[in-house]
């Protein structure tokens, strides 16, 4: 469990989250929307402690995010960046098993547990099927995937994610989303931002809206997802019907 | 395998270093001489100046091409090489300030009090918490800064004579090989690459970008100082000895990421082998191209050898 009072963060002298407050529960999705600067990205950065907070405090599984020390805190907070960066000519089981530098020992050998972590994160991510080859032979939903693999081998009770699925395919941004929603399946919790609303509110289990530095309304998705917010937050209307579902064919 | 065929390619050009030089001295002549028998004189030049100069040219190798891995590998940029961060230029300026004012016996001390104070500037303008671009402004800033005073110097040099020194001592060379310099540089860069070495797996990580490898626990700021701290003490203690040889701790870690990978964790070490057969292996040439008379300088080598070779592999490297 994740829980933050009163959060306020920025880069420069003018903070750009602006005193939010929200709990995130294990077993739970929750999809961070809103436009673009609206804090999103500040908000996942200062909750896994790569920006410090102006005020405020982050509770995480009843300790204090600042008292704990950097590798602890690698244990407990998975990040995703949006970036998708990695070495090129390393191998796609390579990249997931920088994954477990947190637990890293002396002589950086991996434990079976390590181990274990990595071949079920690749396995998850339907990456076990290339996990030898380049990645920088890969596409860039496979890429995607197997960055999530690395973040996932992690094993950490919680999962920030800066829009994993931007750039993606249909296919990729369903496929991304469905493991994302087995990892809070599992247990875990897991914050997502995200720009594609019909997918909010088809896997999320809950929502937090973002508008100009401040988390404007918090709850389910139907409930969150409702024409006034729409207007006041993305200036959209609410599409007729509601946000449709896509599918993967079988 | 690979690795094998390295280090025998390293050794092999140690061992040539042993058997080439002025004097014409037979293999069995050279390596009785090692073990201390034959004439008077060829142990003398065996042992007191072959292997210092042989192994005081691995040494500065190898620091060399183990701080050019780690950059490459901090920076994310097969570009980066000692030279960029300015530590060879500051080197170079304290060690032209003691030629200038005619300390020629304090030139290894004042060219490593130049990387120290040039690696604590570095540090200061960069900043505790900013990104690897910031580092390469604020080094290629001090090492313009650097170049430029020791221009300044050589301006205002007081005869031909003190010129000529300083731009000799600029070319780089081990003619001035010698136990006590070996006694120096060998324990400095031996910190220096063990350093580096220690900050390898942070720097595997890095890969991933700053923001993920400082979310998966690695402490960017950590892994900046032991950068400078390694890469300071490599650089200014082969500037001390040898003067500036440039292009080795660019080239060789490029080479070595072809055959290797470009994993910092291997690309260190190998990196520092490699290194230090290759500056062995190319002073062997200038010992042998030149005779009595002006000789050949290994750092005006290096570069003639490395720039073509670098030219090359960027261009085969493009167009695949």
């Amino acid at each position: 469990m994740i829980s933050f009072e009163k959060l306020s963060s920025g880069y420069g002298p003018c903070d750009v989250l602006q005193s939010v407050s929200a709990i995130a529960n294990p077993g739970v999705l929750i999809a961070l929307i809103g436009p673009n600067g609206c804090g999103k990205s500040t908000l996942l950065k200062t909750l896994c402690g790569l920006i410090t907070a102006s005020s405020g405090e982050i509770d995480i599984g009843g300790k204090n995010l600042s008292d704990l020390p950097l590798k602890a805190r690698a244990k407990t907070l998975a990040y995703l960046a949006q970036s998708r960066e990695a070495l090129p000519s390393m191998t796609v089981e390579e990249v997931v098993q920088l994954g477990r530098a947190p637990y890293r020992g002396g002589l950086g050998k991996i434990s079976a547990e390590g181990k274990a972590a990595i071949s079920s994160a690749l396995a998850r991510t339907h990456s076990d099927v290339f996990k030898t080859r380049r990645f920088d032979s890969l596409s860039g939903g496979e890429q995607a995937r197997v960055l999530l693999a690395r973040a996932l081998a992690v094993e950490a009770p919680v999962m920030l994610a800066d829009e994993p699925i931007a750039a993606l395919d249909p296919y990729y941004q369903l496929s991304m989303m469905q493991i994302l929603k087995a990892e809070a399946l599992s247990g875990n919790t897991v914050i997502t931002a995200l720009h594609d609303l019909s997918l909010a509110a088809q896997f999320a289990d809950h929502i937090w809206m973002m508008h100009q530095g401040k988390i404007i309304a918090d709850g389910k998705p139907n409930d969150v997802l409702n024409a006034e917010n729409l207007k006041t937050v993305f200036g959209v209307k609410l599409p007729k019907g509601g946000f449709k579902a896509l599918e993967l064919s079988a | 395998m690979k690795l094998a065929f390295l280090i025998i390619a390293s050794l092999a050009a140690l061992l040539a270093s042993l058997f080439f030089g002025a004097a014409d001295l037979s293999i069995s002549q050279t390596l009785g001489a090692l073990a201390g028998q034959g004439r008077e004189i060829d142990v003398t030049i065996v042992r007191e100046l072959r292997l210092p100069r042989a192994l005081l040219g691995a040494v500065i190798g190898a620091g060399l091409g183990a701080s050019g891995a780690a950059l490459q590998g901090y920076t994310r940029n097969p570009l980066a090489a000692p030279g960029i961060l300015g530590f060879t230029s500051c080197a170079a300026l304290g060690a032209v300030l003691a030629l200038y004012f005619g300390f020629s016996q304090a030139v290894p001390f004042a060219a490593l009090l130049g990387t120290a104070l040039g690696a604590l500037l570095i540090l200061k303008i960069a900043g505790p918490r900013k990104g690897a671009s910031t580092l390469i402004l604020a080094g290629v800033g001090v090492g313009a800064l650097a170049t430029a005073l020791t221009g300044l110097i050589m301006n205002f040099a007081p005869n031909p004579w003190a010129l000529s020194e300083i731009v000799y001592w600029l070319m780089g060379s081990l003619k001035n090989a010698e136990l006590g310099g070996l006694l120096v540089c060998a324990p400095l860069t031996g910190l220096g690459i063990a350093l580096l070495i220690i900050i390898g797996p942070d720097l595997r990580t890095l890969s991933l970008g700053e923001e993920t490898a400082a979310s998966l626990g690695v402490s960017l700021g950590k892994v900046r100082a032991g950068l400078i701290a390694g890469t300071a003490l490599c650089v200014g203690s082969g500037v001390a000895i040898a003067g500036a040889i440039g292009f080795i701790g660019l080239f060789v870690p490029h080479i070595i990421r072809l055959i290797f990978g470009p994993d910092p964790l291997r690309l260190i070490p190998f990196s520092a082998i490699g290194g230090a057969g290759f500056l062995v292996f190319a002073d062997v040439i200038t010992r042998t191209l030149t005779g009595p008379g002006t000789q050949l300088y290994l750092g005006i080598l290096t570069s003639l050898i490395g720039v073509p070779f670098f030219l090359y592999l960027a261009v085969k490297e493009t167009r695949t």
